[in-house]
Order: C-alpha cells, then sequence, then structure tokens
C-alpha cells in the first residue's frame, strides 16, 4: 500500500496546525458558527442530533493494521467505544467532542491518516472496488490511480469551493465493485487498441433525490491524461454548475441541463485549451506509484478444498458465504461480517478493531479493506489457515455467515444520528434481523441486496438495491417506501417503487411477503431475486404487499 | 481609500470600483471593457463578476494591468477558476486581486491560483491573514501563483 514519507508528514501535520488554530477562533468566538462550518466540514467534522460527528478517510477502503488499531484508540479515548463504517468505505465516530477534534487529528496523523475533505462541497475520498489487486476477473488494479486522484484533489487550489460534493470511483475489473456508475465520475480501466492502458470515463452518475446511471463521455482516455482531464471536467462543472439551489448543485443536474453531447464538448475544449498547464502523469511517476501496491510475498501453494470432511458445519457455511476465488492459487479472499444479526449494520467496538488488526497480521499481510457495503476484507488469506481465521473471527462476532444474504444490508445511521434522517434505520435493521433469523431461508433466497437509507440523500444507497427502503417523514411519523429491482453492478438499474409507503412496525412483514413471490414464482431455484423481480416486474410483489389488510398506508 | 493586501504589506488602491464616484481611475466591468476596447488606455482594469467568461479578455488582456475578482460569498468557487484561466490560458502578469466575502483562510488557495492582491474585509486581522498565506510549506498539484510557492515532491 502507499507509505507517506516526509513530504506527505509535513502536509498531514501543517493542515492539523490550522484545524487546530480555526477550531480555536470558532471557541474564542472569532468564528461565527456561518464561517467555522465550511472549515470544519473539510476536515470532515458535521454537527449531528447528539453531538459532532467525525468523518475519517479510509483512502480506497484500504487500512493495515497500525492504522486500524489506531481507529480502535480513537474509538476508546475520545469516542463511546466503536464506529461506524460507511458506504464510502469511510469510518464515523458519533460522539467525539468539537474541543478534542484536533487532537483526534493529530492522532490520526501519527499513523498517516486525516479527515481531509471527507464533507464540504469539494472532492470527496475516491472510493474503488474493494477486491483491488486480487480479484481474478481484474484487468487492472484502480488502487495506484486512486492514490494519484488522492494527492491530485488534496486541497486543490481550484476545486475546493464547488458547487456542491463530488464523489470519484475507479475500477478496474470486470464486475463493478465500487458503484462506480452512480459517482460523479466513474472511472473504468479498459484497454485500448494496442493493448495500450486508458479510462473509460462516466460523468453525472448519482443517487440523492435525483438518482441517475453516469453517462460516457470518453470511451478511451490514455492512463497519463487522467488529471489533466479530471481538470477539465471540474473546471466546466465549477465555472457552471448552478450554486443558486443544494438540490440543482450536482454535476448530473450540469449534464443533464446542456445534454450529454454539448458537456462533452466543453469537456474537450477545456481540456484542449489546458493542454499547455494541465498535469501530465511521468512513466516514472506512475511506475513510482505502482511499485507501492505490488502484490505482497505470496507463498506458492496449491488450491485445496477446505471444507473436507472433518471440518464444522459452521465452517463450511462460513466458507461459502463469506470468502471469495483470490487471483493466486491457494489463497482466499475473507469478507468480515459487520453484519451481526442485532447490531446496527456496519459498526464496531475498538476490542474488535483491535482483535482484527492482530489477525491481519497473522493471515493477511497487515491489511485491512472496508467494502462499500459495509463489511471489512482480510484479502489475502492462506487457505490452508481458514479453519484457524475462522475459528477466531467467530468468538469475536465477527464470521456472520451472511455476506451476500438479505441480512447483509446495507444501513445509514438515521434517525439515532444523523440530523437529516426521517428515519430510524438502524431499529428497522434489528427489525428485519429479528423477522430473518432462519439462516437456512436466508440461504434458499440466494443472493438479494437489501440497502435502506433513512432519508432522500440515499447515503445508503436504496435506489440500487435488489430491494430498497426509503424512510420518509408523513406527519411527523416514520413511513418507509419500498423499492424493488435496483442494481449497483452488471445492468445498473434503479429501482422501481412498489406502492405507497408501509408503516414502522409492517416493514419486515412487507420483505417477507415480497419473497413469499419470489419463492413462489421464481423459475427454478437458480433464478435469482433480481433476475425474477426483472422477468415479472413489481406488479405481482405489489398485488401481493397490497392485499386487503393492514400494511398499506 | 481601500486598503489592498500585497505581498507582504499594505497599499492603498486608488482604483474605483464599479459605482463607486471619486477621483482615481475606474474600474470597468467585463461589458464596459469590451465595449471601449478599441480606445482603451494601456492601463485598464477590469471588474470580473462570478458569471463572467474571461475567456473574453483573450483580445485585450495586454491593455489590462488590474484584474479585480469579486467573490460573492464564502462558498463560491468559480474565482478560482477564472484565475487559473487568466494566468494559464491568457498568460495574465498583471495584479490579479480578489475582493469580495473572503476571510484569511481563503488566501492561501487564492495565492496558488494566481491572486497576488487581496481586497479582505477590513475586520480582518492582516498579520494573522499573512500568515495563513504562508500555511503550508508542501503541496501535491502545480498551480498558477507566485506569490506562495509550496514545494512540490517533483522537486523533493
Amino acid at each position: 500500500m502507499y507509505r507517506y514519507d516526509e513530504f506527505d508528514r509535513t502536509f498531514l501535520a501543517e493542515r492539523v496546525a490550522e484545524f487546530r488554530e480555526q477550531t480555536r477562533r470558532f471557541l474564542a468566538g472569532e468564528l461565527s458558527e456561518d464561517e467555522f462550518r465550511p472549515l470544519r466540514l473539510r476536515n470532515g467534522l458535521y454537527i449531528q442530533t447528539h453531538a459532532p460527528m467525525l468523518r475519517v478517510a479510509i483512502p480506497y477502503g484500504l487500512l493495515d493494521s497500525r492504522q486500524l488499531r489506531m481507529l480502535a484508540h480513537i474509538a476508546r479515548r475520545y469516542d463511546r467505544g466503536y464506529g461506524h463504517f460507511s458506504t464510502r468505505q469511510n469510518i464515523q465516530y458519533n460522539w467525539p467532542k468539537l474541543a478534542e477534534v484536533p487532537d483526534i487529528l493529530a492522532d490520526l496523523a501519527t499513523v498517516d491518516m486525516h479527515a481531509i475533505q471527507t464533507s464540504g462541497n469539494c472532492i470527496r475520498n475516491v472510493t474503488a472496488d474493494h477486491l483491488a489487486g486480487v480479484a481474478p476477473d481484474e484487468l487492472e488494479d484502480p488502487r495506484p490511480w486512486c492514490e494519484l486522484i488522492r494527492q491530485w484533489s488534496t486541497l486543490h487550489p481550484e476545486f475546493y469551493y464547488l458547487p456542491r460534493k463530488f464523489k470519484i470511483a475507479v475500477t478496474g475489473a470486470a464486475t463493478d465493485r465500487a458503484a462506480s456508475e452512480v459517482h460523479d465520475i466513474g472511472l473504468h480501466l479498459v484497454r485500448g487498441a494496442d493493448g495500450i492502458g486508458g479510462f473509460e470515463v462516466l460523468v453525472g452518475g448519482g443517487l440523492g433525490r435525483m438518482p441517475i446511471i453516469g453517462k460516457q463521455i470518453r470511451s478511451f482516455l490514455p492512463q497519463q491524461e487522467l488529471l489533466a482531464y479530471l481538470e477539465a471536467i471540474l473546471r466546466v462543472y465549477n465555472r457552471h454548475g448552478r450554486r443558486d439551489n443544494i438540490h440543482r448543485a450536482r454535476i448530473k443536474v450540469l449534464v443533464k441541463a446542456l445534454g450529454v453531447p454539448e458537456f462533452t464538448r466543453q469537456v474537450e475544449a477545456e481540456y484542449s485549451a489546458s493542454r499547455a498547464s494541465a498535469p501530465r502523469l511521468e512513466t516514472a511517476q506512475i511506475e513510482r506509484m505502482r511499485a507501492f501496491f505490488a502484490p505482497p510475498a505470496y507463498r506458492s501453494l496449491a488450491d485445496e478444498d477446505p471444507t473436507r470432511a472433518g471440518v464444522s458445519a459452521a465452517f463450511i457455511a462460513w466458507y461459502r458465504h463469506n470468502t471469495r476465488a483470490h487471483k493466486v492459487s491457494g489463497y482466499r479472499v475473507v469478507l468480515v461480517s459487520l453484519k451481526k444479526h442485532g447490531e446496527p449494520p456496519g459498526d464496531m467496538f475498538d476490542p474488535q478493531m483491535d482483535a482484527l488488526a492482530d489477525l491481519a497480521d497473522r493471515y493477511s499481510f497487515g491489511q485491512i479493506r472496508v467494502t462499500h457495503d459495509q463489511n471489512l476484507v482480510l484479502a489475502d488469506v492462506a487457505q490452508t489457515e481458514l479453519a484457524a481465521l475462522h475459528a477466531a473471527l467467530e468468538p469475536l462476532g465477527l464470521a456472520t455467515p451472511n455476506i451476500g444474504t438479505l441480512t447483509d444490508m446495507i444501513c445509514c445511521p438515521g434517525l439515532d444520528f444523523c440530523s437529516l434522517a426521517n428515519a430510524g434505520s438502524i431499529d428497522v435493521a434489528r427489525q428485519i434481523h429479528e423477522q430473518f433469523s432462519d439462516f437456512d431461508y436466508l440461504y434458499d433466497l440466494g443472493e438479494v441486496q437489501l440497502k435502506m437509507s433513512g432519508c432522500m440523500n440515499a447515503c445508503g444507497h436504496h435506489h440500487v438495491g435488489h430491494i430498497g427502503i426509503l424512510g420518509v417523514d408523513k406527519r411527523g411519523e416514520e413511513w418507509y417506501q419500498i423499492t424493488l429491482g435496483g442494481s449497483a453492478s452488471g445492468q445498473v438499474a434503479l429501482g422501481e417503487v412498489i406502492g405507497p409507503s408501509v408503516a414502522k412496525d409492517r416493514v419486515a412483514a412487507t420483505i417477507a411477503r415480497i419473497l413469499d413471490v419470489y419463492i413462489e414464482r421464481r423459475d427454478n431455484s437458480d433464478e435469482s431475486f433480481l433476475q425474477t423481480v426483472r422477468r415479472l416486474g413489481v406488479a405481482p410483489f405489489r398485488e401481493r404487499v397490497y392485499a386487503a389488510d393492514t400494511a398499506a398506508a | 481609500m481601500r486598503q489592498i493586501l500585497r505581498q507582504h504589506e499594505l497599499g492603498r488602491d486608488p482604483w474605483r470600483y464599479p459605482g463607486e464616484a471619486g477621483d482615481g481611475p475606474q474600474l470597468l466591468t467585463l461589458a464596459e471593457l469590451l465595449v471601449t476596447a478599441p480606445s482603451l488606455p494601456a492601463t485598464a482594469g477590469v471588474y470580473i463578476g462570478p458569471t463572467d467568461e474571461v475567456l473574453l479578455l483573450a483580445g485585450v488582456i495586454d491593455t489590462v494591468v488590474l484584474v479585480v475578482v469579486h467573490f460573492e460569498n464564502a462558498g463560491d468557487g468559480r474565482g478560482f477558476s477564472q484565475a487559473q484561466v487568466l494566468r494559464q490560458q491568457l498568460r495574465f502578469a498583471g495584479e490579479l486581486r480578489a475582493c469580495g466575502a473572503l476571510k484569511r483562510d481563503h488566501l492561501y488557495l487564492l495565492a496558488r491560483c494566481g491572486f497576488n492582491a487581496f481586497d479582505l474585509d477590513p475586520g480582518e486581522d492582516r498579520a494573522a491573514a499573512l500568515a495563513q498565506l504562508q500555511r503550508f510549506s508542501v503541496a501535491y498539484q502545480r498551480a498558477s501563483g507566485t506569490l506562495v510557492q509550496p514545494r512540490l515532491r517533483t522537486q523533493a
């Protein structure tokens, strides 16, 4: 992974000092709340329902064990012993004290971490495929590009006060595990005519109030042109994006207003005009960055079948659901479930973080990744050590064998913490965990992606859930709108609303009815929930959900 | 008379902004400047609003000695791009001044984009503003300014 040098550490120390001074001015009354807000936001600090919320950046979801131990330390020392991993591969702390935030940032800086640009109208933390570098279907590792983007976007002098937040995702694999088509910019590593490396560039995807899939504006951009082209896109957006209405300020609105051909023309014109001054990546720069992400020292191992006779049923279930193929023989990718039934999805306690850091050191070259669906990954585990790892994860509550199932749901913090929310997403998650506690039933359902957001801002990606749940406020009461058929990868699609929203205590029962229809109507046991919804449309599900009773509002 | 922070000192400013009465040369709006272009003095000053297209200055930039860019509010980032275009594409080498809703916290990035003069809120602490200008000794990107010159990694 990328290693900070004296240059990066100098920058980070100066940034911490800057924020310490800004916080001092605010606490001394020299800055008003309005003046302090944009400054604190660009250091990850929100003011939420109960307390400030600090969002710490985990660039493209990659951590080493000492960084994870530091996240545990922050949770213990400054918060209430836990953190919440978000859909943008970051971690959020819900109970820090404002006056202590500069100290938290200084502690983070000792392990080369920060909270820079994790909120505010600027370029946010770049995200990537959580299986980068290990996925068998990968063309090229996106992480060197992510780190180049991270550095370029950090305090970029021109793009620090954009019309609205700006999110970039990069993927280099056949399967899009980074939801790149619902980002402001989605970058796909591709090969051009002579095998030359480049990017397909998508712009204007996003969720929120106006969900939309990104549009291709370049089928092939040579790799060394990446930053020059990003600058052209950002400059067009910075100058012409709307600033009069916060709900119309994302780049997707500009792309829609201009139309894709005209938007593309403007970007290309800017790209040409700025050719002389725009940053061009040198081969040496690219190679230097690639070297940081060279494969670890894998042993020469043969593939084996870890589910052979003699291992426990619990191990077999975990192996089947929580591990994935690795491109190197003898290795396996392990997904660490943060979706234990009864716990808020994505939450992790400080002893779990410490213990997982130790396990990463022992079994996975000291690295941990965060997925955009709020789980963690040990990416490089020898198959011979899977049983030992499973035995260690289980007592930590980190081996719930539910990855890819209904209860591996995405969930935002909701009303419990967020000042924007309409709905108590965590309560509803608990309700769903209680209703669907039978793992045999979950396994029979197969892959079902349930994604839940507490409000229109769609932090929980409900539009692209196979089942999406959106909290809405009706005269001060919590109601839930259900969508079906969304998908964040493959054939990307936005879910369709099935009908009127349902009362809070009916959410799990409503999902049960939807799943009944699937089980009755799937054409064989191989047809997935999403395939069945696509084949049948939402009508039969709607009929069942609203059939003569009190479920509907 | 307003005082302008330049380099390391405050200077008195003879220019009149649009709508201001009194002595001293008048800053023209972009529209006024383009209309009077044929008869411009060789020392014109222009006042740029957030939606102005600075590329329209291409034919007259050699007659301009001062560009004042107005920021409507503290989150209005359009002037940063206007400055980069002025410096990088139009090769403007004169005084590039930021005015409007700006705090000391903006100065470093403004300077990086090519601004070399600042019409700050009169309440802002000048010494603190100058300190903020020198806040960062390293930067990850090349940019336009010469007022601050943080070390880039390629120079390391």
